[in-house]
């Protein structure tokens, strides 16, 4: 059964070892020239002490070599967004609605081998080298972010969508959601067009639904300053939210009363040292921040992954129901 | 085989109702009916492939269900489905991974007799040569029964010819059952001895085919003298060049001047129940 899940694939996983090849040989290439470039323009610095930079780095923190970079880097983070959708749309919808719609599947069916096992060869023969894909592409592109340290995407933290996205166990998560999600319409529709097509909504409605809650799927701490306005140093945590408290430790709720009265109507006018005055003479004693922390980072990814997981074990069993069913 | 009350609604109506049939083992059958008389869809249920909506059916004590094809059937469909981008070779050897029992030296001495390149990929193969490689495939299984879905549509009379008596040959040499769809009984008659007519998703006609000509006969005569048989047997009359044939079931019949009676032949009798479009419902 291996023997022909490849050979029906041959071409699938030909162009994906090319696509692949060409893929992580391009990024590496990219990864080096920027590297040369940023050296070149006095970066190397903040490149080499990642932790200590702090975000501000350079001669230039804001030149135009950062700025082309930082464009180019947020190309491969677009990339890595979609492959999962096209391992969904492109490998997983075909798998088994090609064969319903050219007919083949009667040719699989009438063969002593259980439709049971024919499904499930199928699926792994052609998951495994998918997620290899784009596991590798993961790392490749990883490995791009991570050599442009504190001046490149990462200078925001690890929880900023398109690098938490990128990162850890999420693309597999999505991937295995995407390709289950494509087998099942596939398999449910019997119609290629429509299964893509089916895959492709399914999964950036859910994609967008469950990343507008993920802030709820980690455990927040209250970090609490004593001095209001001192500016937090970043840490790496993800920031929910924030505010001031009174001497009783309770959140300040009407804190735009409270500036608008302090600040007046024109900022730029406003002494800095009158206005922390103001504010603390209307009960601002300390300020909190609500935050994820980053040693929470793990545990977060884990947390959606296992949505994914959930809804992709759903997949699966409905399409082994798909495959079974009688018309 | 064994089917008791067998019915399939699809979504646009009945395609087969209130069939029950059983055919006995060794038999070459040949399942007859007007397009959308039900061929497929029994086919299709005998296989597993298609649920029946009401009664039962039964394939060598077994009942077909979803999860897989017992090794001891083979069935082959319309479109004689193949992997166009696999070679020939690499076809028989998706039949020998997919079947317990597969019969490898067989298969390929099938192909060989159709004289098919073994290296040629199935999708660049003609009509003719697509369906001996299909046979193949259905035949090295070794099945006790193998039902072939309008085998000969896409041939041309010759290979028509050809494929026909190989499998014959092949399928009375092994004892193996066979069911042959068609909607032309013209390719069948002489090589079924097994007849099911359908006839709008109803078996029309069942039977041993040396029974059911017994069962039957044929009145020639002229039109200005009435047909002697009695008018509840007559199946179909027609008028051909200035006669009168009515095809009848066998009863004794009056001799009537100018009338003639004798045995009908299969094709005939068929085509006069086709004609005469379910309205009589006898099962020899």
């Amino acid at each position: 059964m291996i023997w022909i899940v490849w050979r029906q694939q041959r071409t699938l996983f030909i162009t994906l070892a090319v696509g692949l090849v060409l893929g992580v040989a391009g990024v590496l290439a990219l990864r080096a020239m920027m590297t040369a470039d940023f050296t070149g323009a006095g970066l190397g610095g903040c490149l080499r002490d990642v932790a200590q930079s702090g975000g501000v780095c350079g001669a230039d923190p804001n030149g135009a070599v950062q700025v082309t970079w930082t464009a180019r880097m947020r190309n491969g983070q677009l990339l890595m967004l979609a492959l999962p959708a096209l391992v969904g749309v492109f490998i997983g919808a075909p798998l088994y609605a090609r064969e319903f719609e050219q007919g083949t599947h009667a040719l699989a069916f009438t063969q002593s081998v259980s439709r049971t096992r024919w499904m499930a060869t199928k699926f792994l023969v052609t998951a495994v080298p998918a997620f290899a894909a784009v596991l590798v592409m993961q790392l490749a592109v990883g490995s791009w972010i991570e050599a442009a340290g504190s001046i490149g995407p990462l200078q925001n933290g690890r929880f900023v969508q398109a690098v938490f996205d990128n990162d850890g166990v999420s693309p597999a998560a999505y991937t295995l959601f995407a390709f289950t999600l494509g087998t099942f319409a596939g398999a449910l529709f019997r119609r290629t067009l429509l299964g893509m097509t089916l895959t492709l909504g399914v999964f950036v409605v859910v994609r967008s639904l469950v990343f507008s809650f993920r802030e709820s799927l980690g455990a927040t701490k209250r970090v609490v300053s004593d001095d209001p306005f001192a500016k937090s140093a970043p840490d790496g945590a993800w920031e929910l939210n924030g505010g001031y408290l009174n001497a009783k430790g309770e959140v300040i709720t009407n804190r735009l009363e409270i500036s608008g009265k302090c600040i007046g109507n024109d900022p730029t006018q406003a002494d800095p040292q009158a206005i922390e005055k103001c504010f603390r003479e209307n009960g601002v004693v300390k300020s909190f921040r609500d935050v994820i922390p980053a040693d929470a980072l793990g545990s977060l990814h884990l947390a959606e992954a296992s949505i994914f997981l959930a809804l992709s074990v759903l997949f699966v069993a409905g399409t082994v129901w798909a495959v079974r069913r009688q018309t | 085989m064994l089917a008791e009350a067998l019915g399939k609604k699809y979504s646009r109506g009945w395609a087969l109702r209130e069939c029950s049939l059983e055919i006995p083992a060794g038999r070459v059958v040949a399942l007859v009916g007007p397009n959308g008389a039900g061929k497929t869809t029994l086919m299709g249920m005998i296989a597993g492939l298609v649920r029946p909506t009401t009664g039962r059916i039964e394939v060598f004590g077994d009942t077909p269900n979803g999860r897989g094809m017992p090794s001891s059937v083979s069935y082959l469909t319309q479109q004689k489905p193949l992997y166009p981008q696999f070679t020939v070779t690499e076809t028989l050897r998706f039949g020998k991974n997919t079947n317990a029992g597969w019969d490898q030296a067989y298969a390929e001495e099938l192909v060989a007799q159709a004289r098919v390149p073994l290296s040629a990929k199935v999708g660049t193969l003609s009509g003719g040569q697509r369906t001996r490689v299909a046979l193949a495939v259905a035949l090295g299984k070794r099945p006790r029964l193998l039902m072939l879905d309008e085998p000969l549509a896409d041939l041309d009379p010759l290979a028509r010819e050809v494929v026909l008596q190989t499998l014959v040959t092949e399928c009375r040499n092994q004892g193996i059952t066979v069911l042959l769809s068609s909607h032309v009984l013209a390719e069948l008659e002489g090589v079924c001895d097994h007849l099911v007519l359908l006839s709008a998703g109803r078996v029309q006609l069942a039977g041993y085919v040396p029974e059911l000509l017994k069962g039957h006969i044929v009145l020639t005569g002229p039109l200005e003298t009435p047909c002697p048989a009695r008018p509840e047997s007559i199946i179909d009359a027609q008028t051909v060049n200035g006669a009168r044939i009515v095809h009848a079931v066998a009863h004794p019949v009056p001799p009537q001047h100018g009338w003639q009676v004798h045995q009908p032949r299969l094709g005939q009798l068929t085509l006069a129940y086709m004609r005469s479009g379910g309205s009589t419902e006898v099962a020899a």
